[in-house]
């Protein structure tokens, strides 16, 4: 007997689909057609269709590539940084959680601070006068860094985003690996096996999916990272900390280049679905 | 031997991580003459006149009202993501409806970069009148918090024995009436857990706050930013200090009484996704 038959199934569902066809499914419409449009803040309801002039601007902006270019490195380093350590942090304090299980508090702290007040935080850490970093380098070593100038802007925001969002990984691995039934372990052990065999070739087998899925949702936060990086540095640096989605922001409302703000857009949305596709494609394939 | 190690890894681990905040933390008890001499992690006389002046002297920047706009905002966010997805994830746990097309589609938007519809939002919000409105960013803290609100749901409703359905409908009650008076109860913690998740999320938003509001909705997040940009000589940082500390409060303190039923959603996001 069908709890629910199809017509119920149906109405249940409007509401939600109603409200994401509004908020999302006509935005998507608009960002089309303005993205084949000359359009700007005069012409707003009656946008002229002249055809990709606006993705040929963007394809051929300096700055466009640029912004790529650091949101892929930014989501790549930071996403592999986070893993590699989040991994560690979780196989390793393992043994120590297990019978203190309040200890994680500290360790998920960071996920419930915004990531723009985080930004916001580090601008007073890393303040020539005011910050204790600079302050202490200078006591112990005489010297500090310009931590956000165009050499270190990077370096320096991937590590404020790492510090912040390792805890995520860590948090997924260690959930994985106390997941591990425990007499997996045992019967490996009682063979003779020693720990880092045990761990290369059961446990980690084990969290692949694990490893993977959470590789890929940080690297897509990475890639698409706007608060912190603008809560610390802007598009600061002579421009070398511009994201993707802050090259985009500042493409619409500090030049008033509306086209070719959309036109980025929908090329990030076409990116970012034919990513999730592939994921998607190997999640499938991976159950048959 | 291994044990102390895990213990210094551990106590490394959790200061670096929480580094600004503790920072924040040690600069928002500082007194204004103490500020100026040292920039250290120690305060020689803690004070508490940097969060006074905060609560007090709101002529230029009232920290009650970005509060009050988180607040409200929030709510309407976590709120409605709630009550438009519950509905939906009992007719995807309970029939075939969904299930191929909706359920995919919200689960993905959690990895598609919402800025993508940033600016025909901000055009739609000028003609409807939702700029600058703490309704129209609970709007868009609905769509952020949809996607988790969803699948959360729809996995705990699907964990709900049928025969519980079955017999309610033998006794003659329509289906409307199982999903309010026999699933919404059984899944009652699973709606707190969303509750409070979605709570959070929305409380640390920053770029739709940045775009869609300028002064009478602005939130915590980006009225924070306010007390760095606009005080000309620079930063008050005990003033600013103490503004982080009360604006990362809220979500903080919710994420630490429940970081339990957390860090459980996060992984079903995660592993569904």
């Amino acid at each position: 007997m069908a709890i629910v038959n199809r017509a119920e199934g149906r109405a249940y569902l409007t509401p939600l689909v109603a409200f994401l066809l509004l908020f999302l499914g006509f935005p998507s419409i608009v960002n089309l057609i303005y993205s084949v449009s000359t359009v700007s803040f005069e012409n707003l309801r009656s946008p002229n269709l002249s055809g990709f002039g606006n993705y040929v601007s963007v394809l051929a902006d300096r700055e466009f590539w640029q912004a790529i270019s650091f949101s892929m490195r930014f989501g790549i380093l930071t996403a592999l940084a986070e893993c590699l350590i989040g991994l560690f942090l979780a196989i390793f304090l393992a043994p120590l959680l297990a019978k203190r299980s309040f200890l994680m508090a500290p360790l998920m702290l960071p996920l419930m601070v915004a990531p723009a007040m985080i930004g916001l935080m580090y601008r007073l850490v890393l303040h020539e006068f005011a910050g204790p970093v600079p302050y202490y380098l200078f006591l112990w070593f005489g010297d500090s860094p310009a931590f956000l100038d165009i050499n270190n802007a990077f370096r320096t925001l991937v590590v404020v985003e790492t510090l912040q969002w390792t805890p995520f990984a860590f948090l997924l691995f260690y959930m994985a690996y106390v997941a591990i039934p425990l007499d997996v372990r045992e019967a490996a052990a009682l063979d003779g096996a020693p720990w880092f065999k045990i761990l290369w070739w059961i446990e980690l087998p084990l969290m692949l999916p694990t490893l993977v899925m959470a590789f890929f949702i940080r690297f897509i936060d990475g890639f698409r990272v706007f608060d912190n990086v603008y809560a610390l540095t802007g598009s600061g640096a002579g421009g070398s900390t511009t994201s993707l989605s802050i090259y985009i922001y500042q493409a619409f409302f500090k030049g008033g280049a509306i086209g070719k703000a959309v036109a980025a857009s929908v090329m990030l949305f076409v990116a970012s679905l034919a990513v999730l596709y592939g994921l998607n494609w190997l999640a499938g394939r991976r159950r048959t | 031997m291994l044990n102390t190690a895990r213990w210094i890894v551990f106590t490394v681990a959790a200061l670096a991580m929480n580094f600004p905040v503790i920072v924040t933390l040690v600069t928002s008890l500082k007194s204004a003459k103490e500020l100026s001499i040292n920039p250290g992690l120690w305060v020689g006389q803690p004070t508490f006149e940097n969060y006074l002046r905060v609560l007090t002297q709101t002529d230029r920047f009232n920290i009650y009202s970005y509060l009050l706009n988180s607040t409200i905002a929030s709510l309407i966010g976590t709120s409605l993501a709630i009550i438009l997805a519950f509905p939906a994830a009992y007719a995807i746990a309970r029939s075939d409806a969904g299930k191929r097309t909706l359920l995919p589609i919200v689960i993905n938007l959690r990895a598609v970069p919402l800025i993508i519809f940033a600016i025909p939002l901000y055009m739609m919000y000028q003609w409807l009148g939702l700029l600058d409105t703490q309704l129209g960013l609970g709007f868009i803290l609905t769509i952020v918090n949809t996607p988790l609100a969803l699948v959360i749901m729809v996995n705990a409703i699907s964990d709900v024995p049928l025969e519980l359905d079955e017999a309610a409908k033998v006794d003659g009650a329509s289906s409307r009436q199982v999903m309010i008076m026999i699933i919404r109860p059984v899944v009652r913690p699973a709606l707190v857990t969303t509750f409070i998740f979605g709570f959070i999320t929305a409380w640390n938003e920053f770029l739709f706050g940045l775009m869609l509001t300028t002064s009478r909705a602005v939130p915590m997040t980006v009225g924070a930013s306010f007390f760095f940009a606009a005080s000309g000589g620079g930063v008050q940082w005990g003033t600013a200090s103490a503004v982080m500390m009360l604006g990362a409060l809220p979500p903080a303190v919710l994420g630490l009484v429940m970081y339990r039923q957390i860090s459980g959603s996060m992984t079903a996001g995660a592993v569904k996704g």
